[in-house]
C-alpha cells in the first residue's frame, strides 16, 4: 500500500474521532443557544464531508460540461474553440437511426430493470426463510455481481456465438432448434442477449438491497398480522412491501439512471450491431462524440442525458410519493 | 386442499424455484471454468464443443502467473476496494443519517445533485481529476484511484444508506432519548444495530464497485505493477490475439477473494437482527 | 484545542502526500499501448542498455489495448503525454491535428538511406502526403496476405501456389469451393462489425488504380464498378460463404472461426501468422499473397506498423526522447524486436534467420513487399475518421447485408461523408493535395 493513501485512512479516521469527542464535548453542555445552534448545524456536520467531496469532484467538471455544450469544443481543432449554440444538440439528433435507437434504449432499460428488480424480489423473498445451507446458496447466489462488466460480457458475447457458441450446441443437442441461430447478428435477438447479460449481471444486487431491507422489519410487526389472520398475499402487501419501499423506490431510481448510462456490455457483446440494432443513446452519442475529438458533442450529450433521466427522477419520486414513504 | 398440502406444494415451489436460480447463475460460471482447464486449442474448437476438457492442463493458470504478477493485481485491488468500501461506509452513515432524519435548508438541492453525479457521462469528470491528481502528484498511486472510486460511490452508497435509515421507525429514537440517551448514544447503540443488514450492503456495494471498475483503473495507472485486477484482465485481449483460456483462468481467481467476502458478509445481510434487539 | 489538532491534520494531509514524492531526476516517459509481458520484458531490458550507453533512465508505462485510445486522449488533453508513444498509424489524423505530436523530419532527414524502402517509399511518403511531415518510426512493418486452409484446399483439388499468386476472380471462386456446410466449413472470416470496411476498401480500390478520391476530392470508390464489386464482395455472406453469425463478428471472432476450422480463408495482417503457428499444425494453413486486381493487374495492399514510435508535443526533452528512439530502431534492437513480435525489420539488414528466408512462415510476406507489383492503395483521407471507423462505415455495409437498404445507398452514403470531409479539407488547408497511391518501384 503507498503511504499516502495510509496517511489518508489514518487523517479519516482521526477526524472521525475528532468528531465524536466533540459532539460528546457539546452535548454535554447546558447552554440553551449553543444548544440551539448545535441543532441547526448538525445535519450540515452529519452531511459536510460527503457534500465538499462531491463538490471538489463534480462541482466543476459539471459546469464546465453545460459551458462546453453550447461550444464547438474540438481536440482535432484547438483554435476554433467558440460559442455555437443550439448546433450540437442539433448534430446529436442528426443521425437517420434515431428513432431506432431511442426506442433500443427504452427497451433495454425497461426490460433490465423490470427484470432485475422482479427476479431479485423474488429471489429475496425465497431466501427469507431459514433453511439449511443457506448460507452457502447465498454465497453463489450472488457471485455473478462480483465480476467485472467486460468479463460477463465477454462470456456472453462467446457463449452466444451462432457457431462456436455453447448456447446454439446446447439447444440444438437438447433438440429445441434445428438450424443454429446468429444470435448476435440478427435484430432483435442482439439486443435480447444484452438485456439477458445485464439482468444477470443485476439480480443479486436487487435481491441484497431488498434482502437487507427485509431483514429489518420487526417480528412482533408479522406477530400482530397473524394473530388478525393475514393471508401471506395480504400480508406481503399490506406489511412487507410498505416497509420496504424506501429501499425500493431508490434502488429502481438509481439502477435505471446506471443502467440507462452503462453501456459496457452494449460495447462489448454487440458493438451496437448490427446495424445499430442493439445500440442506445449513450453508447452510439457516445462513441461518436469521443471518437471524433469533439467534446462539445460529448458534453452535449451529457446535458441532454441529465435533462431526461433528472425529469424522470422527479417524474419517479412525484409518482412514488416518495417523501411520504418513510412515515408509517 | 388442507393447509399441510399446501404447505408442502408452496415448499416444493421454492426449492425448485431456488434451484432454477442456482442453475442459471452457475451454468456461465460453470463455462468459465471448464474454459480455464482447456488448451487453447480444444478452446476455440469450433466444430466440437466440449462440456468437461478432454485434455485437463493447468497451463493457463500457470501462464497467468508466469506471465504477470497476479498476486500484486490482487493485492492491489484489495487494497483499494477494502478503503473505499470502508470510507464510503463511514461517511454514507453520516449522510444518510442526516438526508434521513433532519429537514434543513438546501436538502433537496443536494439530492438532486447527487443523482446528477450519476447521470454525467464519467470521462468528463476523469479528465478534470486527472489534471488535478497530475498536479497532486498523486497519479499511478492507490491514493488516486482510491479517491476516485470514493466520490464515485458516494453518492449512490449515502442515498441508499438514507433509504434504510427511513426505514427505522423514528419512535425507536424518540423512546431513546426519553430515555436520556443524547443523539450520539441513540445513532450507535439503538439506530445502526438495527440497520446493519444495511450498513454491509452498502459495503459491499462500495467495494464491488471499486474492486470492478475498469476505466479508472487504465487512467489514472500508469505501470502494470500497480494495475488491478480488471486492467490486468483486460490486456488479455491483445490487438491480434485474445487468451479466452488465461482470460477465464483470470475471472476464475478475481472471483476467488469476493466469494470469500460474500461467504463472510451475507451472514450479516441475511440474519439481520431478531426482534429481541430491537426491543432492548 | 479541537480547531489546532484539526488545523494540523488538514496541514499535514495536504503537504505529506507532496513531501513523500522525490524530487525526479531528468527522465523520460515511454508508453506502451499494447503491453504483453514478453513486450514489457524486451522493453525494461532495452531501456536498461540504453541508460548504461547514455546514461537517460527511461520509465515503462502501458495501457491494455483496448483502452489505450481513451487513455492517451485523456493524456493529451491534460498535456501529459509520455515522451515516446507507441502509436496505431489510424490515429495519426487525430494526433497530428490536435497537434500532440512531434515533426521528425528534422531527426530522420539524410537518415533515410538506413531504412527498407517500405519505410522511406511507403509509411513516410504516405505521413508526408497525408499530414505534411514525418509523424512516426515505424516499430516494425507488417503486410496482409490471405491465411488458406491447407488441408481443405487440397481435398478440394485447389491449385495454390503463393509464387503464383492470384486474382480476386481466384480468390472468390476458391472461397465458394472451400464452403462446404455438410462438414460444417465455410468458406471465409467474413467481417462484418467494426474494421469491415477496411479490407472492403482495399478491394474497392484495386477498380480505380489504388485511388480513393480525384484531385478536386471527389469520390471514386462508388463508380458502377466499385458497387458492383461491393455486391461481389457482400455476396460472399449473402450467398453463405459465411456463416450468418458473421454480420457481427470482429477481429476475435475472424481469427478464432480460422485457427479454430471453421472457416477456409482468412485476410489479415501477417502478425496474425503468429496465432496461427501457436494453435495450428503447420500442413493446416498457407499464406496467399492479396489477390491481384481484376482490372490491372497489381497486388493492392496494405503497408503498415501496428505501433510506431512517436514523439509528444508534451515532451521537455525531444532530443533525448529521438535518441531512445534510434536505440529501439537499432538493427540488432529492431531485429529481436521484430522476431519477438512478428514483424519485418525497418532497416535494410533483415538478418539472416530462416524466419524470414524463403522456406519461412514469413515467406509470402516478404515476397509481396519485394514484389514491384504491389501498390499501396489510398488511405481514408488527412481528416479524422475514427469516428466513422467505429459507427457508419459497418453500420451502412450492415443495413445492407440485413436487406434493410441496397447496395449503392450503403455505399454512397459512405462515400458521400467522407467526399464531405475530404473536401472541406482540402479547403481549409490551401496548398494541401489528394494522396497518390504508391508503389516500392516509384
Amino acid at each position: 500500500m503507498d503511504t499516502t493513501l495510509l496517511i489518508f485512512l489514518l487523517v479519516v479516521v482521526v477526524l472521525f474521532v475528532i468528531g465524536f469527542l466533540l459532539l460528546r464535548h457539546y452535548e454535554k453542555q447546558n447552554n440553551n443557544a449553543a444548544r440551539r445552534l448545535k441543532l441547526a448545524a448538525q445535519p450540515y456536520a452529519f452531511i459536510g464531508p460527503v457534500l465538499i467531496l462531491l463538490l471538489l469532484a463534480f462541482g466543476w467538471p459539471l459546469i464546465n460540461s453545460f459551458i462546453m455544450a453550447f461550444q464547438n469544443y474540438k481536440l482535432t481543432a484547438p483554435n476554433a474553440i467558440r460559442f455555437n449554440g443550439l448546433d450540437n444538440f442539433q448534430k446529436l439528433f442528426d443521425d437517420s437511426d434515431i428513432w431506432l435507437i431511442i426506442t433500443n434504449s427504452f427497451v433495454y432499460v425497461i426490460v433490465s430493470v423490470l427484470g432485475q428488480f422482479l427476479l431479485g424480489m423474488i429471489l429475496a423473498l425465497a431466501l427469507r426463510r431459514k433453511f439449511r445451507g443457506r448460507g452457502v446458496y447465498q454465497a453463489l447466489v450472488f457471485l455473478p455481481w462480483a465480476f467485472s462488466a467486460f468479463v460477463i460480457g465477454l462470456i456472453f458475447r462467446w457463449s452466444f456465438n451462432g457457431e462456436y457458441g455453447v448456447i446454439n450446441d446446447l439447444l440444438v443437442k437438447m433438440g429445441l432448434i434445428t438450424e443454429k441461430i446468429a444470435w448476435l447478428g440478427t435484430p432483435g435477438l442482439s439486443l435480447l442477449v444484452v438485456i439477458l447479460a445485464m439482468i444477470w449481471m443485476g439480480v443479486p444486487f436487487f435481491a441484497i438491497m431488498i434482502l437487507a431491507a427485509l431483514q429489518s422489519i420487526p417480528a412482533d410487526v408479522y406477530e400482530a398480522a397473524d394473530m388478525d389472520g393475514c393471508g401471506p398475499i395480504r400480508r406481503y402487501f399490506a406489511i412487507t412491501l410498505p416497509y420496504i419501499k424506501p429501499t425500493i423506490i431508490m434502488t429502481l431510481l438509481l439502477r435505471t439512471i446506471w443502467i440507462f448510462n452503462s453501456f459496457d456490455l452494449i460495447v462489448v457483446i454487440t458493438g451496437g450491431g448490427p446495424a445499430n440494432f442493439s445500440q442506445t443513446l449513450p453508447s452510439y452519442m457516445y462513441t461518436k462524440a469521443f471518437s471524433s475529438y469533439d467534446f462539445g458533442l460529448a458534453a452535449a450529450l451529457g446535458v441532454l442525458l441529465i435533462v431526461i433521466l433528472g425529469v424522470y427522477a422527479v417524474f419517479f419520486l412525484r409518482v412514488t410519493k416518495y417523501n411520504k414513504a418513510g412515515d408509517f | 386442499m388442507t393447509p399441510r398440502v399446501k404447505r408442502n406444494l408452496l415448499t416444493t415451489g421454492r426449492v425448485l424455484l431456488l434451484a432454477l436460480f442456482l442453475l442459471g447463475v452457475l451454468l456461465p460460471i460453470y463455462w468459465m471454468a471448464v474454459t480455464s482447464f482447456k488448451p487453447h486449442a480444444e478452446v476455440i474448437n469450433a466444430q466440437n464443443i466440449t462440456y468437461f476438457p478432454q485434455t485437463f492442463t493447468l497451463e493457463n493458470y500457470n501462464q497467468l502467473f508466469s506471465m504477470y504478477d497476479y498476486g500484486q493485481m490482487i493485492k492491489n485491488s484489495l487494497i483499494v476496494s477494502s478503503s473505499t468500501g470502508l470510507v464510503v461506509t463511514l461517511l454514507s452513515i453520516l449522510g444518510g443519517y442526516a438526508l434521513a432524519r433532519y429537514n434543513f435548508r438546501g436538502k433537496s438541492s443536494m439530492l438532486l445533485f447527487f443523482l446528477i453525479t450519476q447521470m454525467i457521462p464519467g470521462i468528463l469528470v476523469i479528465i478534470p481529476l486527472f489534471i488535478l491528481f497530475t498536479n497532486a502528484k498523486i497519479i499511478n498511486t492507490h491514493l488516486s484511484l482510491f479517491l476516485f472510486y470514493l466520490v464515485t460511490n458516494l453518492p449512490f452508497c449515502v442515498i441508499t444508506m438514507r433509504s434504510f435509515f427511513e426505514r427505522i421507525p423514528y419512535t425507536l429514537e424518540e423512546a431513546a432519548s426519553v430515555d436520556g440517551c443524547t443523539k450520539w448514544q441513540t445513532l450507535f447503540r439503538i439506530v445502526l444495530p438495527v440497520m446493519f443488514p444495511g450498513i454491509v450492503a452498502v459495503f459491499v456495494f462500495a467495494f464491488i464497485g471499486a474492486w470492478n471498475e475498469l476505466i479508472a483503473g487504465t487512467i489514472f495507472i500508469n505501470t502494470p505493477d500497480m494495475w488491478t485486477v480488471p486492467v490486468g484482465l483486460k490486456s488479455l485481449i491483445g490487438k491480434y490475439d485474445v487468451k479466452w483460456g488465461v482470460l477465464m483462468a483470470g475471472g476464475i481467481l478475481a472471483l476467488l477473494p469476493t466469494a470469500i467476502m460474500f461467504a463472510v458478509m451475507q451472514r450479516f445481510v441475511v440474519e439481520g437482527l431478531t426482534a429481541g434487539a430491537v426491543k432492548g | 484545542m479541537f480547531r489546532k489538532l484539526l488545523a494540523i491534520l488538514l496541514v499535514l494531509m495536504l503537504t505529506v502526500p507532496m513531501a513523500l514524492v522525490s524530487a525526479e531526476s531528468v527522465s523520460l516517459r515511454f508508453i506502451d499501448v499494447s503491453p504483453s509481458p514478453a513486450r514489457q520484458e524486451y522493453f525494461e531490458k532495452t531501456f536498461a542498455k540504453f541508460k548504461e550507453e547514455t546514461g537517460i533512465t527511461v520509465n515503462y508505462e502501458s495501457v491494455p489495448w483496448d483502452d489505450a485510445a481513451n487513455k492517451l486522449t485523456v493524456l493529451g488533453t491534460s498535456n501529459q503525454l509520455p515522451d515516446v508513444m507507441t502509436t496505431w498509424a489510424g490515429w495519426l489524423g487525430q494526433f497530428t491535428s490536435a497537434g500532440w505530436v512531434r515533426p521528425l523530419s528534422p531527426y530522420t532527414k539524410g537518415t533515410e538511406d538506413q531504412y527498407a524502402d517500405t519505410v522511406t517509399k511507403l509509411v513516410w511518403k504516405g505521413e508526408n502526403e497525408l499530414y505534411g511531415d514525418t509523424y512516426t518510426v515505424p516499430d516494425g512493418m507488417m503486410v496482409k496476405g490471405v491465411f488458406v486452409r491447407k488441408d481443405w484446399a487440397a481435398e478440394e483439388g485447389l491449385d495454390l501456389d503463393p509464387h503464383k499468386g492470384w486474382t480476386y476472380a481466384q480468390y472468390f471462386d476458391a472461397v465458394y469451393k472451400l464452403t462446404n456446410k455438410e462438414k460444417n466449413g465455410y468458406g471465409t472470416s467474413f467481417r462484418g462489425a467494426r474494421g469491415a470496411f477496411d479490407p472492403l476498401f482495399v478491394y474497392l480500390q484495386s477498380f480505380t488504380g489504388g485511388k480513393a478520391y480525384a484531385d478536386d476530392g471527389k469520390a471514386l470508390f462508388n463508380s458502377p464498378e466499385c458497387v458492383a464489386a461491393y455486391k461481389t464482395w457482400n455476396d460472399l455472406y449473402l450467398n453463405s460463404a459465411a456463416p450468418k453469425d458473421a454480420i457481427n463478428w470482429g477481429f476475435i471472432e475472424m481469427v478464432d472461426n480460422f485457427t479454430g476450422g471453421l472457416t477456409g480463408t482468412l485476410i489479415n495482417d501477417s502478425e496474425v501468422a503468429a496465432t496461427c503457428i501457436a494453435n495450428m499444425k503447420d500442413d493446416q494453413w498457407m499464406v496467399m499473397p492479396m489477390p491481384k486486381s481484376d482490372v490491372d493487374g497489381k497486388i493492392y495492399n496494405t503497408v503498415n506498423s501496428p505501433y510506431a514510435y512517436s514523439i509528444s508535443t508534451h515532451s521537455k526533452h525531444p532530443d533525448e526522447a529521438w535518441k531512445l528512439i534510434e536505440f529501439l530502431t537499432r538493427p540488432d534492437n529492431n531485429i529481436e524486436y521484430c522476431k519477438l513480435t512478428g514483424l519485418i525489420p525497418i532497416r535494410k539488414e533483415v538478418g539472416d534467420d530462416p524466419f524470414y528466408g524463403p522456406d519461412g512462415y514469413y515467406a509470402t510476406f516478404m515476397q509481396q513487399i519485394n514484389d514491384p507489383a504491389m501498390v499501396v492503395p489510398c488511405a481514408f483521407g488527412p481528416f479524422s475518421y475514427t469516428d466513422m471507423h467505429q459507427g457508419m462505415m459497418h453500420e451502412e455495409m450492415q443495413k445492407y447485408l440485413l436487406g434493410r437498404q441496397d447496395a449503392e445507398t450503403s455505399l454512397n452514403n459512405v462515400a458521400k461523408e467522407l467526399e464531405t470531409r475530404m473536401i472541406d479539407y482540402l479547403a481549409a488547408n490551401p496548398g494541401s493535395k489528394v494522396e497518390q497511391p504508391k508503389g516500392l518501384s516509384d
